[in-house]
Order: C-alpha cells, then sequence, then structure tokens
C-alpha cells in the first residue's frame, strides 16, 4: 500500500530486520541448548552486511552510464533489489572451544542474544513512532 | 518454524540439564553402594546428548540448500548409559560383608567408579547452562512482549 514512499520503504525495512532478529534469536537458542552436546558447532545468522551493500548499490553514484539503445543492452552498475537479501545461516565448523570439539561460547552467545534483543526492542520502538507520526499528521 | 520456537528450544536444554543434575546427584548418592541388583558395584551414569535436528556437518560455512534440515530445534538426551569404561575402586576392607574372598584380591572391597570431584564440576557445568537456557526464555518473552506492544 505504502510500498512506493520512502514511509513504506521504511516500514518493510524495519519489518525484515525483525524477522531476521526473531531467526537469530531461534538460532541462539540453539547454540546455548547445545553448549554441553559432543561434536555441536555453532551457527550465526548474515544478514545485515548484505542489506546494507544492497542499500548502498541503490543509491551509489555512476559516473557513467551506458549508451542503452537495445533492449539487450546491460547497464554498467546493476543495483542489488534490498528485497532479494535473505538471511544466511552460518556455520562455523573451523573452530573448537571445548576438548569435546564443541564450540559454543556460553558469554559470547549471551552478549550476541543481548545484542539481537537490544536491536528487536530499538525496532519495535522505531515502528511505533513511525505510526506516531503518520497519527499526528491525521489529526492535525 | 512457529513462533515459539526459541522458547521450546530453550525448554529443551531445560529438560537436558535437570536430567544432567538428577543423574549427578543419583551417582553421588550412591557414591559408596557396594551392592546393586545386577551384582558387583553401582556404576556411574552418563548423559548422552544429541542436537534435535540432526544436521550432517559440511566442512563448509554454507549447507546446500537441498540438504539443510532448518535451523536446529535444540538438544535431545540420547540415553542415560551406565560407564563401564572405567573400573570400580579397591578399598581393603576384610570385614566388610561384600569383600572379596577368594583369589589375588581377597580382602578387598570393589566400590562405585564414583569420582565426587568429576561429579561436582558436571553438577556445576549443568547448573550455569540450566541458568543461560532460563537467561534465553525470559529474553524470548519479553521479545514477543514488544512485539505486541507495536500495536498499543
Amino acid at each position: 500500500m505504502f510500498l512506493n514512499n520512502s514511509f513504506g520503504q521504511t516500514l518493510d525495512i524495519m519489518q525484515r530486520s525483525m524477522d531476521v532478529s526473531m531467526l537469530r534469536q531461534d538460532v541462539i537458542a540453539d547454540n546455548i541448548a547445545n553448549a554441553d552436546t559432543p561434536n555441536f558447532k555453532r551457527s550465526t545468522i548474515n544478514f545485515e552486511s548484505q542489506l546494507n551493500a544492497a542499500l548502498a548499490s541503490e543509491n551509489a553514484p555512476r559516473p557513467m552510464q551506458a549508451a542503452m539503445t537495445h533492449e539487450r543492452h546491460i547497464s554498467f552498475s546493476r543495483p542489488v533489489d534490498y528485497r532479494s537479501v535473505q538471511p544466511q545461516r552460518q556455520l562455523d565448523y573451523l573452530t573448537t572451544a571445548d576438548n569435546n570439539g564443541n564450540n559454543v561460547d556460553i558469554e559470547v552467545e549471551s552478549m550476541n542474544f543481548l545484542n539481537n534483543q537490544l536491536l528487536y526492542s530499538l525496532m519495535t520502538n522505531s515502528v511505533t513512532q513511525q505510526f506516531q507520526r503518520v497519527n499526528l499528521v491525521v489529526r492535525g | 518454524m512457529g513462533m515459539f520456537t526459541s522458547i521450546n528450544t530453550a525448554a529443551s536444554g531445560l529438560t537436558a540439564q535437570r536430567l544432567r543434575q538428577d543423574v549427578i546427584s543419583n551417582n553421588i548418592a550412591n557414591a559408596t553402594t557396594t551392592r546393586t541388583p545386577d551384582g558387583g558395584p553401582f556404576r556411574r551414569s552418563r548423559v548422552i546428548l544429541q542436537p534435535r535436528v540432526n544436521q550432517p556437518y559440511w566442512k563448509s560455512p554454507f549447507t546446500p540448500n537441498r540438504l539443510d534440515n532448518g535451523v536446529g530445534q535444540g538438544v535431545r538426551v540420547v540415553e542415560v548409559q551406565e560407564d563401564y569404561d572405567s573400573d570400580p575402586r579397591l578399598v581393603w576392607d576384610p570385614e566388610h560383608p561384600d569383600a572379596i574372598k577368594t583369589g589375588a584380591r581377597a580382602g578387598y572391597v570393589e566400590m562405585p567408579n564414583v569420582n565426587i570431584v568429576n561429579e561436582m564440576v558436571d553438577m556445576i557445568s549443568a547448573s550455569r547452562s540450566y541458568e543461560a537456557n532460563i537467561a534465553v526464555v525470559n529474553g524470548a518473552k519479553s521479545m514477543f512482549q514488544q512485539a505486541i506492544n507495536i500495536a498499543r
């Protein structure tokens, strides 16, 4: 409905970010639950850097424009649509922190969990404020 | 993937750590038990854990999509296994009713292979893991609360 303006885009990005927070929370909960399982390897979620790269590619300056006179010509820079960015699960298979082959560090996982929780809190607050601003405009 | 996956995952961790605690307390309580229904001294038990989603590990950070079993769902207790790998402790006590009567080891009593120090260390490990899982449940709860508060 609002997808064509910056309001809708902001909401969309925040919603995606919250989805990824939930997914990341599941992964961290799994890491912590398996903190004592022999040969378990921890996983992480990789999303923000790719979202950043996609958003930067949309606003990147284009010093040279390709002269596209045919429909099958290819432009010099191709912006990546941020909506095509999917969160990726990454397995940390190279390290070992315990002598049973496990590499879950409870302190690191707890910190990541806290970071994730605060990020989620920030996102929910931002969404609420976004709608409050609309309310302000509508009511005058 | 359901809405409360992370809480269920943490709950599986809580169950497993609680069971570990139970098994450790049983080991400590039976640290000097010399007579069992199976004969011989008590054997210490140990808890075997396994990830709930059995994902073969690839030597790569990214699992191929078609072989990916999804996000892990926590931990599962496979079995509680009696430890026959270490021998019983021998204590010299000829008057004990369970003392060995004949042979080279006559006069010795077979005591359980429970090492109190190891059990204590395991107990602390289990209780810390339990606390970590509790923290996850609380964090997940507050996140759901915040999601509900968006609409207010």
